[in-house]
Parts: structure tokens; C-alpha cells; sequence
């Protein structure tokens, strides 16, 4: 009955696949890529490859990306098929409720599944918390952990709910597809409940429990909303790292390991499929070779063999589960959480060799983000690198703790016009890390004329061409400078004017996109003229791509310092202490100011840098890019910092921008 | 039936109430409290302010499920009229792009998309850019592409193509032949035989089809930011915008979530008016 399809529709088809493996393709193709672009192709290479397995971070995540699945998969595998069971025995009503139930985490929104998890666990802690310390307080035989956060256990967690609707969903149909009288003719014959599980049960199921248990870890590998949400910031998924990744550049290692996952899970995929057509195929001729091999198994010694092989293997698993959870949780961590490209690699790796303690370092996008991240309890750090105003804010709501400066003797290597700042005044919470200023970044073959004003990013002179900051605060303050208000303006009318001028430009079209570390890919390619950042930056960015220039606008401008902060009850306070001397030092900070271009707030690493400079590359140190690494008086003149806003401001600044937003 | 085996059902139960009623409850407090801990509707009242969200985020995720439908359904005929070895390949290769993260995906079109990128290189190497110039009197350097709500669209089209594939391909599938063959016997045409037999049998698989694109499309908070460059804000986007973005409101974000469940509550009621296509449909 079945008719031929037409040419048309197998092209059109054969089209459709095309398009759902070009981009997959192409991502292959530029894993062999000498050069570290995706679009120019410099010639074969095998670096990317070598390059993964030096890739800590990447590494890591690959690592707990499968550890979570595998172990989710198989937890929710156990569960959901006794689940399904258990549901098929019910009576029609409830089980029609639970099916219900069961259907939500698959059907709802994986945003609000993430959100509604997060929610929970974060308000679970706190009543764990103040559970934990009146128990420990009425008795001292056990001892409870007083702070619990979000980590592998919660991610684990949220894996497993929602991976079971998959199997129940796969186990289900195979159930109603079962005689119903068997069960019942095996327990007449005397089965236990037990047993008529294991011998009539089972075997009836089990296609539906491999498939199952199949889309269950797809699921797993490919979620990453949910992941998100629940798995707070000391363990990170490999879709985390790539979220990362994406909002600067994603380097080809990740091409890589893409390409080495796909090839194994297309082999995979073949062999199954072939074994599943040979079986077919044996359904209709006689005696294919693998069933010599069955027979053997069906002896009393072949099935002892073989549950002695699935016992090894179920052993082997285990063993490696304990080991590799273990091995993480021996070893001394810090969690660190800065700004995304804000240090030296290699000094993270130093430090680790130095000191033994794992520093798992995170970034969040900007300083309300951080907060948010805070906020919600999702972000679990030790140490932070908020900027200015953040810290006063975060001060001001008792969310830091003091540091102990006798652990911190660098301390004193820190320029003394850089302590005691006004979001510090007394020294007790901060170690200054880098500063600098914010400027117009712009392509001088996209431009008219050399960019001096912020009026740039508010005409339709270069519509559809300029980057704006998406951060509230930034964004902001160009429109406030631009207006001649102050950066730091509580008054109303004042910001709305500011808004409204955002606003107006976006309606234009004036802006391409918001962006934050985007901002260094789209600027490096050529797809935008114009952006505004922040001075560092800029000349990271002039290393791939000589035609970007820098202005601080001559209606002034924002001067910024980042510095280490310490969360209060971080649970790695001494290793904190470590982490921010090692810091501190002026090695450490040659380092960083060589790798960020932001200013040292070191006063011997601040002039030591171009004997540093010099030495390294062998070439004198421009002045005028030393003046934008460390912006010279008569720029701070016109710069303002940014003060901590009162908390009605703040509240009008989210409102502003949700609205922008939109 | 035996009640016995019921009680493996408990474990779970208890599982559920814990880690999906409990966080939705929750969800549900949350986005009537007001910063301080009282009741209050204002989260709701806010909601006004967003319309405009809402409707770019309907539009768009309704766009691309529309065009998903009008690609899948064809695919999914298709393949289901080819031999099984044949299917059995097509299977695998429509699920194995799972297998490479969808954020990796996406951005492996940002760099096609790039006004700098691939396909506008290739425009320029072939002289189309030239030729579009020429003939409209423009002088594009580029044809914008990035940034759009069409690469939005075309971000959610691609990653979530297969979940309309899957569903619709499974319930054609195992479609009865000699239905179609009992109607071609009494006189119906290609046509009619799509038309009568065909289509409304495979309305399930459809239907699944469709919310299981139109879901995570309206939900999506990657994509758009990486496609539409954050100047196309979407539900999803404005959820995450008050967790872990910018801008920190729990209560109006849980009660963006709340309308989120509403709408997906009413595709479900939709749904399982039609019987059971959905559980068939989502499996594979």
C-alpha cells in the first residue's frame, strides 16, 4: 500500500536535513581550524584538540555534565520504572491524578521548573539552617551542617525529577501493553511479589525501560535552564560553560569536545541501531551468529558468568562514582566569583600548585547580576570582586565579612590613594584588585570623524551600529553624562529624562544590541562601530583588531574599582584569605595588569609595568596606552565614581530598566 | 489487579510532593507577596507594563511553531512512507543534534548570521550584496541578519523542530494502512484520502507537536539574547531578568511564572481533550 514519495519531497527533505546539520557541520569543520575564529578558515590543525584536554574548566564541566547525567539517568531509571508499576496497579482516579502530576516538569516551562526549584531549595536551606542550630544547640551528640547551599546535590536533585516523567512515560504504554492476567497467573502459581516482578514484569517492559532510560540522559545532557537555576556555583555543567563562553567568545576547544561527543554518540547510536536490525532480521531467518553466544548464556555457568559481569560492572560504576565525588571533595576549594577575562589563568593554576587549595572561579555578567545571583542564593562564593558601589550596597545589607588583615600582609603593597575609598572608608572589608575608566570604543573605518562624545550613542548618525551596556547602572550613567547630570543623581526627573533618551534611541533602532562581554566578539569582527566599555578592554580587544580606537568623552565619564570582597559565613573564609593575599602580591598583579590592561591599584606593580612590559616583549611600552591602562589626573578629573544608590533609587533604576527591556 | 504492586508507587509520590508541588506552591506564594512578606496583587497589577513582552513573545513563539508545523508535518509524511531502514536512520539523525548542546548550536549561527559572518562573506564573494545594491539604489554593506526577530525565529525553528518532527512522525507511523487503503477502495483521491483519513488521524501527534514547540519557544531566555542581541526581550528573558539578571524581583518573576503555567495548563487541557496522542507522541 505504501506509494514511492516524489522527488520533490525527498529533496524537500533531504533540505530540512541540511539545515538541521549545517550549523553542526560547520562547528566540526572549524574545530580543525588553525586560527581561533569560526567564520575565516587559516588552515588544518589539531591544536584545538590538544589544547581541550589542558582545558581545566572545560574539562571539569564535561566531567560533571556526564557524572550528573549518568547518575541521574540511573536514578531516575530505578525510580520511574517501580514508579510506573506502581501507578499501572493503581485505581483509575488516582492514577489519573498522579499521571497529572507526573506530567508537569515535562509540560511546564524548564525556566519555570528552574525557578520554582531554586525557590525551593533556597527556602529549604534557610529553614534547614535555623533546624540545624536549635538542634545542635539542644544536644551535642550529632553535629548538623548549619549551611547548606546549592551544588551537585541540588542539581542531581532536579535531574532526577525531571527525568522520571520520561521513563514512567516510556515504561507506561508497555505496561497496558501487558496480559494482565500474568502477574496474577504467577502469584497463583506461587510467586512472591517479588518474584513476579523479576521473572514476569520485567522482561515484558524492558524495551520501554531502554528507551527511557535513553531519553532520560539525553534529556539530562542537553538541559541547561534547569541546570542553571539548581546548580549554584560550585559545580558547572558543560552547557553552564558554554553559556559562559557565548557571551564573550567561545574558544574551539569547545568545538572539540563537541565533536569528539557527537562522534562517539553517533557510533554509539549506529551500533545499537544495526544490533536492533539484525535482531529484526532474526525474527525471519534462522540462527544468526550472536545467538551461539545467547545459548552459551542460557547454561548455568553462562548465566552465573553473566551475573557475575553485571555485578562487576554495577560495582565498577559505583567504585568510580565514590572516587571521582570523592576525589573532589578531599582537597580544599575556594569558590571565586569575578567579571568574565579578569585574570591571568596561569595564576589560578599557580596558586593551586602553590597552596593545594582548588579555586573553582566563576563569572557573573555585571555587578546586578552578582547581586541578583546573591540575592537568590543561587551564587555560593567565598570571595567576590564587586565594584564600588556595590560594595557600600552590599555593606550597607551586612552581606560581607570582615577580612583579617593579618592573614593579608599584601595589604600594604595596595597605593594608599586607593585605600580607604568612599565605599570602604575604614578598611575593613575590601582588598582593592584593579581599576579603570569607561569610554567609547569605536572602529575608525566605520566613523565619520574620531569619536570625542557620548552624543554618539543617542543620534542616528550610526543607527543600527552602536552597543550598549546591559547593565542598568552603565547604561545609565552615558545617558546622565550625556545630560550633564550627575552619575550619582537621585533625582527623579533627572533619571527619567536619562531614560527616556535611552528609550528614544532604542525605538530608532540606534542600538544593535545590549550587550556585556558580547561586546568584545562583535567588536573584534567588524559587526558593530561603535560601543562603550570599559578601558581595559579596549585594548584586548585592539589585539584582534588594530582599527578600534578608545575616547573618554569629554563630558566625563565613570572611574570604577573593582576590589576582593569576602561573603558573610563564607564557608572557606581562610582559603579566601589566601586567595586574596596571593592576589595582592605585586607579581600577581604585574600578571593581571599585563593580561587585563585595567590598573594595578599596586603601587609597585603600577610602576614597574613598563620595565615589565618591556622585558616581556621586548618593545617600549606606548605612553598613551599606559594612559589607558592607568587613566592620568586630568582624565580622573572629569571622571566620577559611582556611589551607592538609596534603596527608592535603586528601585526606580530595576523599574526603568525592566522597562527599557521591553 | 494487584493492589500489592501499588505500593512502589509511594516513593514517588513523596518524591513529587517534595520537588514539583512544593516549588510550585511556593511559585504560587512568592507572586502574591510583596517585598516585605504581606499579601498583595501589585505583582499582578505591574503586569500591564509588559504587555508588550507578552505579545512579542506569543507572536514570535506562535511564528515559529506555525513554521515548524509546515516543515515537520511534510518531513514526518515522508519519512513514514520510506522503507524502515531509512527511518530507522532518520531517527537517529534527527535526534542526534541533541546531543550537541543547543547553545552551541545557536552560536554556530551567530556565526553564520554575523553581519560579518559567513553567509554575508558569501553574499559579498558571489556579488549578491553588489547586485542588491545595484538594482534598489542601497549601498548595504551587509544584509543585517543578526539582531532580528528573524534570527529569534530562526533560532527556536531550529532547535525545536524535532520535538514536531518526533510526535507527528510517531503517530502517522503507526497509522492503520487499511484505513487508507478501505477509502481508497470506495473511491477517494490523494487528496481526499490526506485529507479525511490521514489528517485527522494523526491530529495528536500534531497537537503534542505544537505545544511542545510553543512551550519552550515562548519560555526561551538564550536564544533570544544570543540572537536577538537583548533588544528582542521575551518572557523567558524577562523571568531570568528578575532572578539572576539585572534586574532582582522574585515576586514579579514568580508571577511572570505563574502565567507561564496558566498557558501551559491550558495547552495540556487542550491536549488531553484528545486523548492519549501525547503519550505516545513525547516518547520515542
Amino acid at each position: 500500500m505504501k506509494r514511492r514519495n516524489s522527488i520533490v519531497s525527498r529533496v524537500f527533505t533531504a533540505l530540512v536535513f541540511l539545515f538541521l546539520y549545517a550549523p553542526i557541520f560547520l562547528l566540526i569543520v572549524f574545530s580543525f581550524n588553525r586560527g581561533n575564529s569560526n567564520v575565516v578558515w587559516s588552515g588544518f590543525s589539531l591544536d584545538w584538540y590538544r589544547e581541550l584536554f589542558r582545558n581545566r574548566l572545560i574539562m571539569r564541566s564535561v566531567y560533571t555534565t556526564l557524572l550528573v547525567s549518568l547518575l541521574a539517568t540511573a536514578i531516575a531509571t530505578v525510580a520511574g520504572t517501580f514508579a510506573a508499576i506502581g501507578f499501572y496497579s493503581l485505581r483509575r482516579r488516582s492514577r489519573n491524578l498522579l499521571n497529572t502530576v507526573n506530567n508537569i516538569p515535562m509540560m511546564n516551562a524548564d525556566i519555570v521548573t528552574g525557578v520554582a526549584m531554586c525557590l525551593f531549595f533556597v527556602a529549604f536551606f534557610t529553614f534547614w539552617s535555623d533546624f540545624a542550630i536549635w538542634f545542635n544547640g539542644v544536644q551535642g551528640l550529632i553535629v548538623l551542617p548549619e549551611r547548606l547551599t546549592l551544588g551537585f546535590g541540588t542539581l542531581l536533585i532536579a535531574h532526577v525529577t525531571f527525568n522520571i516523567p520520561y521513563v514512567i512515560l516510556s515504561v507506561g504504554p508497555k505496561l497496558r501493553q501487558m496480559d494482565k492476567n500474568l502477574v496474577d497467573a504467577a502469584m497463583d502459581l506461587g510467586c512472591t511479589w517479588m518474584q513476579a516482578f523479576w521473572k514476569v514484569i520485567l522482561p515484558e517492559i524492558k524495551p520501554g525501560i531502554t528507551s527511557g532510560a535513553l531519553t532520560a540522559f539525553t534529556m539530562s545532557v542537553d538541559d541547561f535552564i534547569i541546570s542553571y537555576f539548581t546548580a549554584g556555583s560550585s559545580s558547572s555543567t558543560l552547557a553552564m560553560t558554554i553559556y559562559g563562553m557565548t557571551k564573550k567568545r567561545v574558544t574551539p576547544e569547545i568545538n572539540a569536545i563537541s565533536t569528539l561527543l557527537f562522534i562517539t554518540v553517533l557510533a554509539l547510536l549506529v551500533v545499537v541501531n544495526l544490533r536492533e536490525a539484525r535482531a529484526e532480521r532474526r525474527g525471519e531467518e534462522h540462527r544468526p551468529v550472536s545467538s551461539r553466544f545467547s545459548q552459551f548464556f542460557d547454561t548455568p555457568r553462562g548465566r552465573r558468568l553473566r551475573r557475575g559481569a553485571a555485578g562487576a560492572l554495577a560495582a565498577c560504576f559505583l567504585a568510580a562514582v565514590v572516587l571521582l565525588t570523592g576525589a573532589t571533595n578531599a582537597q580544599p576549594v575556594v569558590n571565586v566569583c569575578s567579571w568574565g577575562e579578569y585574570i591571568d589563568e596561569d595564576l589560578i593554576t599557580q596558586f593551586e600548585e602553590e597552596t593545594g587549595i582548588i579555586v573553582n572561579y566563576q563569572t557573573a555578567e555585571s555587578n546586578e547580576t552578582l547581586y541578583s545571583l546573591l540575592k537568590s542564593g543561587a551564587g555560593d562564593y567565598d570571595v567576590i570582586v564587586p565594584s564600588d558601589y556595590m560594595i557600600s550596597q552590599l555593606i550597607e545589607e551586612d552581606m560581607l565579612s570582615e577580612l583579617d588583615f593579618s592573614q593579608i600582609p599584601n595589604y600594604a603593597l595596595i597605593s594608599d590613594r586607593f585605600k580607604g575609598l568612599t565605599y570602604d572608608p575604614e578598611e575593613r572589608y575590601s582588598v582593592p584588585y584593579a581599576w579603570g575608566t569607561v569610554g567609547i570604543i569605536y572602529n575608525e573605518t566605520m566613523v565619520n570623524e574620531p569619536v570625542t562624545s557620548w552624543s554618539v550613542l543617542f543620534d542616528d548618525q550610526y543607527a543600527g551600529n552602536v552597543l550598549m551596556f546591559r547593565n542598568s547602572r552603565d547604561a545609565m550613567a552615558t545617558a546622565l553624562g550625556y545630560l550633564g547630570y550627575s552619575l550619582n543623581t537621585t533625582d527623579e526627573a533627572e533619571l527619567r529624562e536619562a531614560f527616556q533618551l535611552l528609550k528614544d534611541a532604542k525605538n530608532r533602532g540606534v542600538y544593535q544590541s545590549f550587550v556585556m562581554d558580547e561586546i568584545f566578539q562583535k567588536l573584534e569582527g567588524g559587526n558593530a562601530a561603535i560601543g562603550v566599555y570599559y578601558a581595559g578592554d579596549y585594548l584586548t580587544m585592539r589585539e584582534n583588531n588594530e582599527d578600534l580606537c578608545f575616547a573618554v568623552p569629554e563630558e566625563g565619564s565613570n572611574w570604577f574599582m573593582d576590589a576582593m570582597c569576602v561573603l558573610k559565613d563564607a564557608p572557606h573564609y581562610d582559603e579566601a584569605m589566601a586567595w586574596i593575599n596571593f592576589i595582592a602580591s605585586t607579581e600577581a598583579n604585574l600578571a593581571n595588569m599585563d593580561y587585563l590592561w585595567y590598573g594595578s591599584p599596586n603601587q609597585e606593580a603600577l610602576e614597574q609595568y613598563p620595565a615589565y612590559y618591556q622585558e616581556l616583549y621586548e618593545e617600549e611600552l606606548d605612553q598613551a596606552d599606559y594612559d589607558i591602562i592607568a587613566a592620568p589626573p586630568e582624565v580622573l578629573d572629569r571622571c566620577e565614581a559611582y556611589l551607592v544608590l538609596p534603596f527608592e533609587t535603586r528601585q526606580l533604576y530595576n523599574e526603568l530598566w525592566t522597562e527599557l527591556g521591553i | 489487579m494487584n493492589h500489592k504492586l501499588s505500593r512502589f508507587a509511594v516513593p514517588y509520590v513523596v518524591w513529587m510532593a517534595l520537588f514539583v508541588v512544593a516549588p510550585i506552591v511556593l511559585v504560587v506564594i512568592y507572586a502574591f507577596s510583596s517585598d516585605a512578606g504581606g499579601f498583595t496583587l501589585d505583582n499582578f497589577a505591574r503586569m500591564g507594563t509588559y504587555a508588550v513582552v507578552f505579545g512579542r513573545s506569543f507572536k514570535l513563539a506562535l511564528i515559529a511553531t506555525l513554521i515548524c508545523l509546515l516543515i515537520g508535518y511534510p518531513v514526518s509524511y515522508v519519512m513514514s512512507k520510506e522503507g524502515p531502514r531509512f527511518q530507522r536512520a532518520a531517527m537517529v539523525l534527527i535526534m542526534l543534534p541533541m546531543w550537541i548542546n543547543f547553545l552551541l548550536r545557536t552560536y554556530s549561527w551567530m556565526s553564520i548570521l554575523e553581519n560579518n559572518g559567513l553567509l554575508n562573506r558569501l553574499f559579498q564573494k558571489i556579488g549578491l550584496i553588489h547586485l542588491y545594491n545595484s538594482l534598489f539604489g542601497t549601498e548595504l554593506s551587509y544584509f543585517p541578519m543578526m539582531n532580528t526577530q528573524g534570527a529569534v525565529i530562526l533560532g527556536m525553528v531550529y532547535n525545536y523542530l524535532p520535538f514536531m518532527i518526533l510526535p507527528i512522525y510517531s503517530v502517522i507511523v503507526k497509522l492503520d494502512g487499511s484505513l487508507i487503503e478501505a477509502a481508497r477502495d470506495l473511491g477517494a483521491d490523494a487528496l481526499s484520502v490526506f485529507r479525511k483519513v490521514i489528517l485527522p488521524l494523526s491530529l495528536p501527534g500534531v497537537l503534542s507537536g505544537i505545544t511542545m514547540v510553543f512551550v519552550p519557544s515562548v519560555s526561551t531566555f538564550a536564544i533570544s539574547k544570543m540572537l536577538g542581541g537583548g533588544t528582542e526581550m521575551i518572557l523567558g528573558d524577562l523571568i531570568e531578568q528578575q532572578f539572576l539578571g539585572g534586574a532582582y524581583n522574585p515576586q514579579l518573576g514568580a508571577a511572570i511564572s505563574l502565567v507561564m503555567m496558566l498557558i501551559v495548563v491550558v495547552c495540556m487541557v487542550v491536549m488531553n481533550r484528545f486523548g492519549e496522542g501525547e503519550e505516545q507522541a513525547v516518547m520515542l
